[in-house]
């Protein structure tokens, strides 16, 4: 199992690291949650029951660190964060009008390039409810855009 | 949207470091084990010189110097965590360096093809591709079945190792593929061994 953890970590540490950055919404944090997340998958490789595939089993853990790392974040932090229509004045990607379910689920979608199966399988849920919380992440960042555009 | 996202958190192309990871997993264990080796050498102390000796020489082997370090990839006992091989790609060399139970060591050219077993404790690697089980077979005919490991990358070969104990006379040693094929087969009545 250490092999397939190590095999899992050689070729998909971009994905997880862009991941993990994105919903802790720290960039350097993210190659740590990863170096970390993989650790406690060794420590913990014995809990792994064979339910749901290894990769999932990983996914679930650096979301879950992920997480962690940006509550923590949002607990320390005295600035106040760049408001949503602030972002989009400088054109970045309003992720604040999502709800964390929904930014979750955009980034394994794009950045890890997960199926519906994969996500639901990471996050615990099931997968129509990973399909209609993307179309509802897909129309308020669209209905967003559009919005700066006029 | 997708270019936003792009922009939102640009790619990673920073190396793996699978060695930290492994550090990391080992933390825990490593915060403990100078109070355990304080205590087990307090008790030797205590008991017989002999004893201590056992302790100092616990040091032992570890991987050769000409190992690629950044690069370490290890088997663990799947109980108590302990490291039973550590293996890394040999620098400046087309090959690996490996340590075994920090009793034995050494490098390996990828050009030296075939299999090796070594013994005691058992273990051993082969180039032959394809290789997914093991099997150690003792004189009176009990089958141990052997953990396999294939490391890719620039290591690229399988390895194989019992992980429990083990009785001492081996016959043979056979590797197969996925299908049950034997891959190779190892005579141990005529490894020396080398303790």
């Amino acid at each position: 199992m250490l092999a397939e953890l190590e095999l899992l970590y050689r070729t998909r540490l971009p994905q997880f690291r862009r991941v993990a950055a994105a919903i802790s919404g720290d960039r350097d944090a993210g190659r740590d949650i990863v170096q970390d997340a993989f650790a406690t998958a060794i420590r913990k490789r014995r809990s792994y029951r064979g339910r749901g595939s290894l990769e999932g089993w990983l996914w679930a853990i650096v979301v879950n660190a992920a997480r962690d790392a940006r509550r923590r974040r949002r607990e320390h932090d005295v600035e106040p964060p760049e408001t949503a229509a602030e972002e989009r004045r400088n054109g970045a990607v309003p992720l604040d009008l999502l709800t964390d379910r929904q930014r979750e689920i955009v980034f394994l979608h794009y950045y890890a390039d997960l199926d519906y199966a994969a996500i639901a399988d990471a996050l615990a849920i099931s997968p129509g409810t990973v399909g209609a919380t993307l179309t509802a992440a897909r129309q308020t960042l669209r209905g967003a855009l559009e919005e700066v555009r006029t | 949207m997708n270019t936003m996202l792009d922009e939102h958190v640009r790619p990673f192309d920073d190396p793996a470091d699978w060695a930290d990871v492994l550090r990391r997993a080992g933390r825990r264990r490593r915060v403990r084990r100078p109070v355990l080796v304080a205590v087990a050498a307090a008790c030797a102390v205590f008991a017989v010189a002999p004893a201590l000796a056992v302790l100092l020489r616990d040091n032992g082997v570890g991987l050769p110097g000409a190992a690629d370090r950044s690069n370490v990839a290890v088997v663990l006992q799947p109980l108590t965590g302990r490291v039973l091989v550590q293996v890394a790609p040999w620098k400046g060399h087309d090959g690996f360096c490996y340590a075994v139970l920090r009793v034995r060591a050494g490098c390996v050219p990828h050009k030296a093809r075939g299999t090796v077993a070594l013994w005691p404790p058992l273990m051993g690697w082969t180039f032959e591709p394809g290789v997914r089980s093991g099997v150690a077979t003792t004189i009176g005919g009990k089958s141990v079945r052997l953990t396999v490991v294939h490391f890719g990358g620039r290591i690229d070969a399988t390895f194989f190792l019992v992980r429990d104990r083990i009785p001492r006379f081996l016959r043979d040693v056979t590797l197969r593929d996925a299908g049950g094929k034997v891959v190779a087969r190892v005579d141990m009545r005529k490894v020396r061994s080398r303790a």
